[in-house]
Parts: structure tokens; sequence; C-alpha cells
């Protein structure tokens, strides 16, 4: 198959998007709420996918290789973002998050629509590489040599980098706390 | 906030359900990339071309203001009115260089 879509087969490469639409989705949304900005970035992805086809060699898995320009897709998307906005804000949040937020109980539990916007919200104080590297290994359980092929980075700086992050992640929650 | 409770909060954000891509959402892809490979490649930007391209437009403008300026010079000469040179030279001698003066 790979062969027709190199050779310019577009339904080939649709049946490929198909397979692949919603892995691709479930990363970016992990970067992005906004549905709208995650189909853009998806088609980006994508695009960047179809245009680096000859480079792909097969060795891997295809859906290792269209995740990894997910990954980097979102990660470019993030350092735009964060050029544009740096200040967290408390409206964004659901009354759950901030009463889950602002409970001493622990056995509270928090719906995972209502985690996922109150881990955003404290992310924005992350560098988009310590966002990365704490989304893939927190909420998608990827292991640190995935982390180092997507990041292309050792697995030392990998690991110096989410102690660091966790350590900003907790700082923001607590900031968050105390608003 | 302590460790056990930011696990939780990971916990629970794992769960999160993944928005579904729109139905047409391959064909749009796949449209998106047909009007890329329609498109000419991008023209590398230089300013010299720029430039180039711009200089037959400068050359005129800069020939059609000469010839504006000497024309008015002309016709203030014909209608009595002194032109330039002379109204600079009237005014030095009438004010700035009498004795009075500086």
């Amino acid at each position: 198959m790979l062969e027709r879509i190199r050779a310019g087969s577009a339904d080939d490469f649709a049946e490929i998007i198909r397979q692949h639409q919603a892995r691709v989705f479930a990363i970016l949304h992990r970067y992005e709420r906004d549905i709208h900005k995650v189909e853009d970035l998806a088609q980006e992805t994508f695009v960047k996918a179809w245009r680096a086809l000859a480079q792909f060699d097969g060795r891997a898995p295809f859906e290792h290789w269209i995740s990894r320009i997910a990954v980097r897709t979102a990660l470019d998307h993030l350092q735009k973002q964060k050029r544009r906005q740096n200040e967290i804000g408390l409206s964004e949040l659901g009354e759950d998050a901030l009463d889950w937020l602002h409970s001493g109980d622990e056995k509270n539990e928090l719906d995972a629509r209502s985690a996922a916007e109150l881990l955003n919200l404290a992310m924005r104080e992350l560098s988009p590489a310590d966002r990365v590297v704490i989304t893939m290994q927190e909420i998608e359980g990827r292991s640190v040599k995935e982390i180092c092929a997507v990041t292309g980075t050792s697995s030392v700086a990998v690991r110096v980098r989410a102690v660091r992050a966790r350590a900003k992640l907790r700082k923001a929650l607590e900031k968050l706390t105390n608003i | 906030m302590n460790q056990r409770k930011i696990e939780k909060l990971f916990a629970a954000a794992r769960n999160e359900a993944t928005p579904a891509p729109s139905e047409h959402f391959a064909t749009d892809v796949v449209r998106a990339i047909g009007c890329e490979k329609q498109m000419p490649p991008a023209e590398t930007f230089l300013l010299f071309d720029q430039l180039n391209l711009l200089f037959p437009r400068f050359a005129w403008v800069a020939a059609a203001m000469i010839v504006l300026g000497v024309a008015t010079d002309f016709g203030l000469t014909a209608t009595g009115i002194p032109n330039l040179s002379d109204g600079v030279s009237q005014v030095s001698a009438q004010w700035l260089l009498t004795p009075d003066g500086f």
C-alpha cells in the first residue's frame, strides 16, 4: 500500500488516514483542548507524513512513525502558543475541578474531563518540551526509550527533564490551589 | 498538593475520551494534499530580485519629478514670478547679508 501511496494513490492514503486518525487525535488532544485546533493539527500531521513518506523505511510500525510526527506537531504548536499565552486563568476551569482543587479530602473523585482540563491549565506553566515529556510519561504511559525516540534526546536528559517537569507541575498546581 | 493527589489527577486524565474526527476528515486531508501538489513551488525571496523588478518604475518616477521641476521653473520665469534661485538671492541680499544682519 505504501508503494501505491508513494506512486500518488490518494485513495490509499485516505485509507491510511482512516486507520490512524483516532490515534493522532488522541495524542494531539493531550496538548490542545480546542477540537477545531486539534483537527487542524491532525491535518498538519498527515500532510507532513505525506511529504516525508519517502523517508519512512518500514522498519518500525507506521503507527509509531505517525505518532512521532503528531507529537512533534504538538510541540511546534505549544511553542507558538507559549509566545502568546503564559498566564493561568481559573475562569477556564469548571466547578468540579475547582472544588477538587480546593478540597483537602483525597478520596474526592474527579472526572476525566475536569482532570484533563486542570492538568492542561497547570501545564501552561511548563516549557513545551517539559510538557511533552510529562504528558508522554504520566498520561500516555510511554517508556523513557519511546520518549527519547520522539524528542531526539538521551535517556538521561529525558529522566532529568521529567523530574524537573514534575516539580514545576506540582508548583503550578499549588499556585492554582492558592488563587 | 501532595504526590497522591497528583497521581490521582494523572489517573483521571488518562481516562478522558478522545474527540472523534469529523466524517470527512480523511477526504479533506487528501484534498488539501491535492491542492498542495498543484501549487507552484514557492520562489525564494531575494532583495535584488525585488529591486530589479521595481527599478523601471523608480526610474520613470525620478525622470517625471525632474521634468516637473524644470517645467515649473520655466513656467514661473515666463510669468514673471522670480524663480527659485532669484528668490534665494533676493532673500539673502535683503535680509541675511545686510550690514544690520549677521
